[in-house]
C-alpha cells in the first residue's frame, strides 16, 4: 500500500476570461503574420475583432457597465462585418490575391515577433502601476498585440498587410482600454470606433489609387529611388 | 508562481484483490506493448475509412510483424553490428519510457520517479538516435537522408518540448508528468487556464510532428523524397524490422499516454492498485487514444504536406505556442 502525496499548484484565478480573450488576440496577430494570402489575413482580422467584442461583452457582464454592451454590438457590427467586407469588396476589384509579401523567411519573423512580445510583456510588467485591481496578463498581451502590428506592418511589402496591421493595431489598444479603463467615458470609446473607420475610408483609397498606379497592391517598387 | 500545496493523500486498506506496485509497472509495458499496433491499425483503418476506401483490416499490423518475424534477415554488405542492435535499443528504449509516464495509474510507480519529463524524451530521443544511425550504418542514400533529416528536425522540435516542460515546471514546481496530471485533475479552472491549453496545444503539434504525421510526413507514402522519419527503415529486413515497425506503433502510443494522461485528459485512470481499476483502466485508455487518433486522422485528411523548407514555420508556430504558455504563466504567477 502506498501513499502518494501530489504537489498540486492552488490553480489561478482566471477571473473574467480576460486572459484567455487576449491570448486569442495575440495568436490571431501571429497568424496574420503566417497568413500568406490577403484574403485569408482579413479573414484573420474579423476573428481577432469578434475576440475583441467578446471580452466587451465579459467586461459588461462582470463589471454590469451597460454601455460596453452597446459598444461590444457597435464594434461587432464595424470591426467583424463592415471592415471586413469593405477590404473584400477592394480585394475583389483588384483580382488576383497578392501572396507572399514577407520580405523575410516566415519561421524568422516569427522568432522576432516573440522576442518583441517578450520585450513588450516585460515593458508592461515593469512599469510601476501594480494594483490588485489590474489584470496585468491582458494589458501585457495587449501591449505585445500592438507591438506585434507594429511588426507586421514593417515587414510586410504589401498595401493590404499594412491596412490589417493598422488596424489589428487598434483592436491591441481596445484591449487594453477595455482590461484597463472599462468605465471609459462611452463617448470616448465611440470616438475610436470612429477613428477606425477614417482610417477604413484612408486606406480604402490608398489601395485603389495605389493599385490604379501600379497595377499591383505590392509596396516593393515604391522603395525604389526614380530621378 | 502560485503556490503548491499538498493534495489527494491516498491511504487506508482497500478490499479486493490488490496489485503489486511492481506488477502494474509490468502491466503498463505489456499494456504499451500488446495495444500500440492496435491504435495504429484502427487509425488506418479510419483514415481508409475517410478516404473511401475500405483500408486494411484493424489488426493488420499485428499480421504484418507477425509475418517480418518469421522472415530473413538481410544485412548490406558493409552494415556492421550496430545496424542489428540498433532495432533492439530503440525497443528497449520504449520498454523504459512506460515506466515514467502515467499509463494505467494516476499515482506515480516506484520507478515512476527515475526521470521526470526531460528524462523520458531523453529516453526517446536515444531512440531516434539508435534508429538513424541503424540507418547511417547501411549507406543507403534514402535511409541516410531519412535520418539525416530526422535528427534535423527532432532537433528543432526540441524546443517547443523544453518550453513544454517549463510550463509544467511553473504550474506543478516539478517536471514530473503525474504531477501535471494532478495539476489538471485538480479543477476546472486549471484545465481551460489558457496556459494549460496553450502548453497542450504546443504539445499536440509537437505529437503531430513526433509520429509523422501531415503537415509534416506522410506516414503513408512510398515516395522517399517526402520521408523524413519513414526512410530510416527502407534498409531493414526481417525480425529487426518487425522490430522498428512495432516500435514506432509503440512510440506512437507513449507520445498518446503523454498528450492524453498528461495533459488533455487526465481522467479514468486507477486511483488504486485494485486489479479491477487497473484492467479498466486499459479499455479507458485506448478509448482515449483511438479518439485523439481519430483526431488525427482527420487533421491527415484535411491538410496537405507542407514542402520540406516550410516544416521550419511549423516549428516555429509550435515554438510560439509554448513560449505564449510561459508568458501567460509568468505573468499570471506574479
Amino acid at each position: 500500500m502506498h501513499v502518494f502525496a501530489t504537489l498540486v499548484a492552488a490553480p489561478s484565478t482566471v477571473t473574467d476570461g480576460a486572459e484567455t480573450v487576449a491570448v486569442l488576440v495575440l495568436l490571431s496577430q501571429y497568424a496574420m503574420f503566417r497568413a500568406g494570402l490577403s484574403r485569408s489575413q482579413v479573414r484573420l482580422y474579423a476573428f481577432q475583432s469578434l475576440s475583441v467584442s467578446a471580452l466587451a461583452l465579459i467586461v459588461a457582464a462582470t463589471r454590469h457597465i451597460g454601455e460596453l454592451y452597446v459598444l461590444a454590438g457597435l464594434s461587432l457590427l464595424l470591426k467583424v462585418i463592415l471592415v471586413p467586407s469593405v477590404i473584400m469588396r477592394v480585394l475583389k476589384e483588384v483580382r488576383g490575391d497578392l501572396a507572399g509579401s514577407h520580405r523575410f523567411g516566415v519561421a524568422t519573423m516569427v522568432l522576432c515577433a516573440i522576442v518583441l512580445s517578450v520585450f513588450g510583456v516585460f515593458v508592461v510588467e515593469g512599469m510601476p502601476i501594480h494594483s490588485k485591481s489590474l489584470p496585468l496578463p491582458a494589458l501585457a498581451l495587449a501591449a505585445a498585440v500592438v507591438l506585434v502590428a507594429f511588426l507586421l506592418v514593417i515587414v510586410r511589402s504589401d498595401v493590404v498587410s499594412q491596412a490589417v496591421g493598422f488596424f489589428s493595431l487598434e483592436n491591441g489598444v481596445s484591449v487594453a482600454s477595455l482590461v484597463l479603463a472599462a468605465g471609459l467615458p462611452f463617448i470616448a470609446e465611440v470616438a475610436f470606433l470612429f477613428d477606425l473607420l477614417v482610417a477604413v475610408v484612408v486606406f480604402g483609397l490608398l489601395m485603389r489609387v495605389h493599385h490604379g498606379r501600379a497595377a499591383t497592391l505590392s509596396t516593393r517598387h515604391l522603395e525604389r529611388l526614380r530621378g | 508562481m502560485a503556490s503548491a500545496h499538498v493534495i489527494a493523500l491516498r491511504g487506508g486498506k482497500v478490499s479486493g484483490t490488490e496489485l503489486d506496485p511492481a506488477e502494474i509497472q509490468v502491466l503498463q509495458d505489456l499494456t504499451i506493448l500488446a495495444f500500440a499496433p492496435f491504435v495504429s491499425g484502427a487509425i488506418a483503418h479510419f483514415e481508409a475509412r475517410l478516404q473511401g476506401r475500405r483500408g486494411p483490416r484493424i489488426l493488420q499490423p499485428y499480421y504484418d510483424i507477425a509475418k517480418l518475424f518469421r522472415k530473413e534477415t538481410l544485412v548490406p554488405e558493409d552494415a556492421s553490428f550496430v545496424f542489428l542492435v540498433c532495432p533492439v535499443v530503440a525497443i528497449a528504449c520504449y520498454l523504459t519510457v512506460p515506466l515514467l509516464i502515467p499509463v494505467l495509474t494516476n499515482y506515480p510507480l516506484p520507478l515512476g520517479y527515475m526521470g521526470d519529463i526531460l528524462g523520458g524524451g531523453f529516453i526517446l530521443a536515444l531512440a531516434g538516435f539508435a534508429v538513424a544511425l541503424g540507418a547511417a550504418e547501411t549507406g543507403g542514400p534514402y535511409a541516410q537522408l531519412g535520418s539525416s533529416r530526422a535528427m534535423t528536425f527532432g532537433a528543432l522540435i526540441e524546443p517547443s518540448i523544453l518550453f513544454v516542460t517549463f510550463t509544467v515546471a511553473l504550474v506543478t514546481t516539478t517536471d514530473l508528468p503525474y504531477f501535471e496530471a494532478a495539476a489538471v485533475r485538480s479543477s476546472f479552472a486549471q484545465f481551460v487556464h489558457p496556459a494549460h491549453l496553450l502548453a497542450a496545444l504546443a504539445f499536440f503539434l509537437v505529437v503531430l510532428s513526433d509520429t509523422g504525421r501531415i503537415p509534416v510526413e506522410t506516414h503513408a507514402s512510398t515516395l522517399e523524397f517526402g520521408m523524413i522519419d519513414e526512410a530510416r527503415t527502407l534498409e531493414h529486413s526481417g525480425p529487426p524490422f518487425a522490430l522498428l515497425k512495432w516500435g514506432s506503433a509503440m512510440k506512437q502510443m507513449i507520445l498518446y499516454v503523454i498528450l492524453i494522461n498528461v495533459f488533455v485528459a487526465p481522467w479514468g485512470l486507477a486511483g488504486s492498485g485494485q486489479l479491477g481499476a487497473v484492467l479498466l483502466a486499459i479499455p479507458v485508455f485506448l478509448g482515449k487514444a483511438l479518439g485523439i487518433g481519430a483526431v488525427f486522422a482527420v487533421i491527415d485528411n484535411s491538410f496537405s504536406k507542407l514542402r520540406l523548407f516550410k516544416i521550419t514555420e511549423f516549428m516555429a508556430a509550435a515554438f510560439l505556442i509554448a513560449v505564449l504558455a510561459v508568458l501567460v504563466l509568468y505573468l499570471v504567477g506574479r
